[in-house]
């Protein structure tokens, strides 16, 4: 935790310096008589560079903390996470229905590990909810099928 | 138009069927999400926010908003009872008795004092809120750009330092909120700022596809990570109305929990959470047995989920007075407001009086019906906790991504979201308290704009920040929280490193 936190006060402060050099440079500050738009940036770039800074000083006298009681599987977000970004690209590509059909099978398949028969049965149930709520209720404007097109 | 008159004409709009329809609706979906583990007020609301782009009416979207937020604090006892795991951030105490009240058959005593004292708790705010929110409106209409400048760093600083987490991270927070908040024109010169090339950002990111990103799939992507399982408590839970004992026992309770949380939740950064550990302690001070709390006292139940309800609906005072949000449930419902062109602040009893009492009435109806809801239909709650999160996390992931999508009808906004999502997960993961986050999104702009509006109004003089009396006395406050905080961050430090080992 302490080396992950060490990276992220440092990424914040370099952050921070770039917002500054961003504000001033590329917006222009102005002055404290008449502030541009780069003003209030350059004041948050230099918060976060000293709060940065500060993070790092308190890390010295702070102890590791124990590890969690329950093990963590990190791979799932991960996997999820790219999961929805496929499904976005995939949404406006094949369209809504294909997709998200698709998008549930893979995940009760790869996040949650399923058996075939209760995937398909929660992933027809799910897709079909999701239709019969937002494109037959709410006529909610989704993307076309691709074969409909 | 004064308090009686005003609350008449708000029962008349909170009475029409459709009103009514929606307050049960917020009050039930409220309840369900405060019941299942892992998705708190906040991230409903922001799952539900794209909604209140089809709702016609300003009155009903809020009415609908508001029941899910203290519908949820209702909601949230129930799983804390029955699973020892809190339903939402601020039933973590009722965790400590309503547990061991349950293991020891006293399951419906907890569950059917949390909800009496939640009603009680909840109708004594509302009452508070009748009465102080018109005349601190009145009192806010003096406000210049110095006084709201001091006013949301009072807020945001106030959100950061009472959260109980570190003040270091939640600064950044605080200053990562005001940063995307300023991504698109500069309001004031017009000039481009963080879109790096990108046309979609010139318009500025959404604050619904924020909100979702960050409490709503970043709360789901944090969950993904668990391995553990619960058990629910099989005893059978049994008369949900409490004895005359348990009532005698806890009555004093609930209303001094009633009155913390009131307090509190006007407080910006107050909110339900610490109004329910600071009754815990009290309850726990003032007892003449404190040896017996944590082993399933009934008062251990009933002040703090008092304390948790009674700030809920407190926390509308200076959202509905100041146009401040005190928390990131309020947070999601300044955004509500927004989206339907009505900007929260000391002009909005006067410019939509409907909408202010409207939503003040409904709270008292969304109270009684919270009551019915929660007695009789404790069952029906708990049989819903039964719903695998493996069949609950994707079709929140469906909701959410048709519902960003639906805003503007544009993939660019899932992917925005997907970007706030990874924030979110990666901020739950360093230990960072999220809350600040849309707090600061949406202050981001009044604080920028009222800051280089003094400095215009002043010729530079930063001494307009003291010298005025209300903006003055504001920064004082400021002062003395920062004095108080960094004390105390240094004496718990010093003891710390103490050589002398902690007193059992």
């Amino acid at each position: 935790m302490r080396t992950s936190e060490r990276i992220t006060a440092l990424v914040t402060s370099i952050a921070g310096a770039a917002v500054m050099v961003y504000g001033w440079r590329t917006l222009n500050i102005g002055s404290i008589h008449v502030p541009d738009a780069g003003f209030f940036p350059f004041l948050c770039g230099a918060g976060l560079t000293i709060l940065g800074v500060v993070w790092m000083w308190i890390l010295q006298f702070t102890r590791e903390k124990a590890a969690p009681a329950q093990p963590r599987r990190w791979h799932r977000p991960v996997l999820s996470l790219a999961l929805m970004v496929l499904y976005g690209w995939a949404m406006e590509s094949v369209g809504y229905i294909s997709s998200t059909l698709v998008f549930m099978v893979a995940w009760q398949k790869v996040i949650e590990g399923e058996r075939w028969p209760k995937t398909l049965v929660i992933s027809l149930l799910g897709s079909l909810a999701m239709y019969a709520l937002f494109v037959f209720f709410l006529k909610v404007p989704v993307p076309p099928e691709l074969f409909l097109r | 138009m004064d308090v009686f008159t005003g609350l008449l004409n708000g029962f008349a709009i909170a009475l029409t069927g459709t009103n009514i329809l929606f307050a049960f609706l917020g009050a039930l979906i409220g309840t369900a999400i405060g019941v299942l583990p892992g998705l708190g007020p906040a991230a409903t609301i922001a799952l539900l926010l794209p909604i209140t782009y089809v709702i016609a009416s300003p009155v009903t979207a809020i009415i609908m908003m508001a029941g899910i937020y203290y519908g949820s604090m209702y909601g949230g006892s129930t799983t804390s009872i029955l699973l020892n795991l809190p339903g939402e951030a601020a039933s973590v105490v009722t965790c400590i008795d309503g547990y061991q009240m349950a293991k020891k058959g006293r399951a419906g005593a907890a569950l059917g004092i949390a909800a009496i004292g939640s009603f009680v708790a909840g109708t004594i705010a509302v009452v508070g809120l009748t009465f102080f929110a018109p005349p601190l409106a009145e009192f806010a209409l003096d406000f210049g750009p110095p006084e709201y400048f001091a006013l949301t760093i009072l807020g945001l600083l106030l959100a950061v330092t009472l959260s109980g987490g570190s003040i270091v991270k939640g600064l950044i927070v605080l200053i990562l909120g005001l940063l995307f908040a300023m991504v698109g024109l500069d309001p004031i010169s017009g000039k481009v700022r963080f879109t790096f090339g990108s046309i979609g950002l010139q318009g500025g990111f959404d604050f619904v596809t924020m909100a979702m990103g960050v409490f709503g799939l970043g709360e789901i992507l944090y969950n993904l990570e668990s391995t553990a399982k619960t058990e629910i408590v099989t005893t059978k839970i049994g008369k949900v109305f409490p004895t005359l004992k348990d009532w005698a026992d806890s009555k004093w309770a609930i209303f001094r929990g009633s009155l913390i949380g009131f307090f509190i939740g006007i407080i910006p950064g107050g909110g339900a959470v610490i109004a329910s550990l600071a009754s815990y302690a009290i309850e726990k001070k003032r007892s003449k047995h404190p040896e017996q709390f944590g082993q399933g006292v009934i008062q251990g139940v009933a002040g703090p989920e008092s304390a948790n309800n009674a700030a809920s609906s407190s926390s509308f005072i200076p959202l509905l007075t100041l146009g401040i949000p005190g928390n990131a449930s309020i947070a999601m419902i300044f955004a509500a407001l927004m989206i339907q062109g009505i900007t929260p602040g000391p002009f909005l009893v006067a410019e939509h009086p409907d909408l202010f009492w409207g939503v003040i009435a409904s709270m008292y109806i969304g109270n009684a019906m919270l009551l019915v809801l929660n007695l009789p239909l404790v069952g029906l709650w708990v049989q819903m906790l039964r719903v695998p999160y493996g069949i609950l996390a994707p079709i929140i992931v469906l909701f959410t991504t048709i519902g960003v999508y639906s805003v503007q009808n544009q993939v660019f906004d899932i992917y925005s979201m997907l970007f706030f999502a990874a924030i979110g997960y990666g901020m739950r993961k360093l230990d960072f308290d999220p809350a600040p986050l849309p707090l600061a999104f949406v202050l981001g702009p009044m604080v920028e704009r009222s800051l280089r509006q003094s400095l215009l109004i002043s010729g530079g003089d930063l001494t307009i920040f003291v010298s005025r009396p209300i903006s003055g006395t504001m920064i004082a406050i400021l002062v003395i929280l920062i004095i108080v905080q960094s004390t105390l961050t240094i004496r718990k430090k010093l003891r710390g490193r103490s050589p002398v080992p902690p007193v059992q």
